[in-house]
């Protein structure tokens, strides 16, 4: 029973994170790709509950910022002048879903505008943008893990059933893939396309390159199970009985597969967001203005910001929630698969 | 009474190719008329799993060579092609594994894995599936065959489970069932509870069985003809009653006096101890040529060590591999 509330300890904390970037257009104040020139590298605002003469506000406020005199990028509060927090305002219009459209947002301050984690060189607001490229990027690594594990089942499934010429094939084409440095295959595969690609298209090319290099080891670790599986006696018994291939695999040997495979993509998961990532802090993948993780990151690559606006790393602190998530949950998936192997659990065999 | 299953000179070998094979079934011939019972007696390691599990074409990863002929009704089976194979197992002839709770599914109704076996051989229409398999199970059970149905294998008893398997066995109304020690894991009573189903199901269903079992005691008033296998050869083949009243080679001979005494004997004092045949039928312990049971036999004679014995007729019906018998 412990095991099992842990496992939704992990998944509760994830389906809140991931409601908050598929709910983006709520939860972030602005549009993403809106530009706000006069206030480049806007450091976060602190959202304050008592003013600057110790007067305590039950509506939490921030200052606006203005340049330090003498400075082109110093700012400080402009304690003259407090913005109370307003929630559930009406701002930018956005598609909820990607479908309806709607105009309500949690948060916003009237006349001014609010940067909890400051701005990016257009001043564009980076918890929007963290957000919207949320979207991307997890959308990135679901979709590639769920492609990786597909086609693994597949292979690995007709490598441990069928076995013979089939299995040999298959497994030492696997064999090839990881030993491939996919970073590379990449680059080339990305010198082949035209320079310009649309975003979508882009983000369809991350998708299947993610998902051509990596489904060798599902597959290696579905043909394992599929090969112990198919020789269990309750199998042997079904195809004494006159059950089909299909049958077999569908109803008795596939089934032990998915503990195998639920693991796998907890681990997936956050794997192809890095991967993502690393393409997009290349510049290879999704293209401006459309965010992503990695092209928020992307102004790191310059020293001057690197050294000068720390704010440009919150975003890679706040993705650490979504990748201990993931994490946290295949390791717990792991342990309800294999309790005595771990063998912190009860009834364990030690 | 035609037969309708001959098997010819079947020979299967596992493992590594070459030297190392180890041949399970080394030219095992028999024939099987239809509604009759075939006993199959061998120790562990004597090729009697595998003789049923080849039969229906179900060979393990390792199997590296079956030849021979498996003829069932006309048609080869080591030749059929896998979807004609898949639609005779289960359908024509049907395979009862030994243990009974590893082959069932865990996680599946029971009345489900005996409707799967209906629906695998083309029943459709679930009212018709469900029905069937309803009457199915009360061939089986005395009582309470909708709880049953219901429930996984866990929840059953080894008796009960292995009454399932022989309901998924007839459910499509075989002529041929074979039994893999169908008793092997069940306590005394439970046996002769399940024997008594095999027996009513034989004489309702006029089913022909392979009955295969370690155990002589099970055969009697059970099988019509017996057939002792050795080291994966025939040892001796004949009719039932004449093999265990008056069995000719002296591996079935050892095997019968191995046998516990009825207890309704004088039971005096002194404790006699059970014979047993001394050595072991390993393969590492069998003979390179020659009987495979000369090492251990107690009536070995100089040729045995030289020569393969050939199938001897001691009678019309009853054929024994043993040099003893030659020249008669």
């Amino acid at each position: 029973m412990r095991v099992k509330r842990a496992i939704s300890g992990w998944l509760v904390l994830l389906v809140v994170l991931h409601a908050t970037v598929i709910f983006a257009g709520f939860f972030s104040p602005y549009d993403p790709a809106e530009q706000d020139r006069k206030n480049p590298y806007l450091p976060p605002m602190r959202v304050h509950f008592v003013d600057a003469r110790g007067r305590f506000h039950a509506r939490p406020f921030v200052y606006s910022l203005r340049l330090h005199e003498g400075t082109f990028d110093q700012y400080e509060e402009d304690t003259s002048r407090p913005l109370p927090l307003k929630f559930l305002v009406r701002g930018a219009s956005y598609h909820l879903l990607g479908l309806l459209p709607a105009r309500l947002h949690l948060f916003g301050v009237q006349d001014e505008r609010i940067y909890l984690l400051g701005s990016d060189s257009y001043g564009r607001d980076q918890l929007s943008r963290f957000l919207y490229g949320g979207q991307v990027s997890l959308l990135a690594g679901l979709l590639g893990a769920g492609v990786t594990l597909l086609v693994g089942l597949c292979v690995g499934a007709v490598a441990g059933y069928f076995g013979g010429w089939r299995d040999d094939l298959l497994m030492r084409l696997a064999e090839l893939f990881l030993a491939l440095p996919w970073l590379y295959l990449l680059f080339a595969l990305r010198a082949f396309l035209p320079l310009a690609v649309s975003p979508l298209q882009a983000f369809y090319l991350i998708i299947a390159v993610l998902g051509a290099v990596g489904w060798a080891r599902p597959a290696r670790l579905v043909r394992g199970v599929v090969l112990s599986a198919k020789e269990r006696d309750f199998v042997r018994a079904a195809r004494g009985f006159g059950a089909t291939d299909a049958y077999l695999l569908r109803r008795h040997i596939l089934p032990e597969a998915s503990s195998v495979l639920l693991t796998q993509a907890a681990i997936l998961v956050p794997q192809f967001v890095l991967a993502e990532m690393t393409l997009s802090f290349l510049g290879l993948g999704v293209p401006e203005p459309v965010p992503s993780w990695g092209s928020l990151l992307s102004s790191l690559q310059q020293y001057s910001v690197l050294a000068s606006y720390w704010w440009m790393y919150l975003p890679a602190l706040i993705m650490l929630p979504f990748f201990l998530g993931y994490l946290g949950l295949g390791g717990e998936l792991q342990q309800r698969r294999e309790p005595y192997k771990i063998g912190k659990e009860p009834g364990g065999l030690r | 009474m035609g037969s309708i299953l001959e098997v010819r000179d079947l020979r299967v070998a596992y493992g590594p190719r070459g030297r190392g094979a180890f041949r399970a079934l080394d030219g095992v011939s028999f024939c099987l008329e239809s509604e009759e019972v075939l006993g199959v007696l061998g120790e562990s390691g004597s090729g009697k799993s595998t003789l049923a599990t080849s039969i229906l074409g179900l060979f393990r990863a390792n199997t590296i060579v079956a030849t021979g002929a498996v003829l069932f009704e006309g048609s080869d089976l080591l030749q059929a092609k896998p979807d004609e194979l898949q639609r005779i197992r289960g359908k024509r002839i049907s395979l009862i594994f030994q243990e009974p709770s590893m082959a069932l599914h865990p996680t599946m109704r029971v009345g489900r894995q005996v409707q799967q076996v209906l629906a695998a051989h083309g029943m459709k229409g679930r009212s018709a599936l469900n029905q069937k398999t309803r009457e199915v199970l009360e061939t089986v059970f005395m009582e309470e065959t909708e709880r049953i149905a219901r429930s996984y294998p866990h929840q059953l008893s080894g008796g009960q489970r292995q009454r399932v398997l022989i309901a998924q066995a007839i459910a499509c109304g075989p002529s041929l069932v074979i039994a893999d020690e169908p008793t092997a894991s069940l306590d005394p009573t439970t046996q002769m509870e399940i024997l008594g189903v095999f027996r009513a199901l034989r004489k309702r269903l006029g089913l022909g069985m392979i009955f295969i079992t370690h155990n002589p005691a099970l055969l009697a008033g059970m099988a019509d003809r017996l057939l002792v296998l050795y080291a994966g050869r025939v040892a001796e083949l004949g009719p039932a009653e004449e093999v265990l009243a008056s069995p000719k080679h002296p591996y079935t001979r050892s095997l019968l006096e191995s046998i516990p005494p009825l207890l309704d004997g004088p039971r005096d004092g002194n404790k006699k101890k059970l014979p047993s045949i001394p050595g072991d039928s390993r393969p590492s312990s069998l003979p390179g040529a020659g009987c495979p049971f000369e090492p251990r036999c107690p009536e070995r004679m100089d040729i045995c060590k030289t020569r393969d014995p050939q199938l001897v007729n001691v009678s019309q019906s009853h054929t024994v591999s043993c040099f003893r018998y030659e020249n008669q």
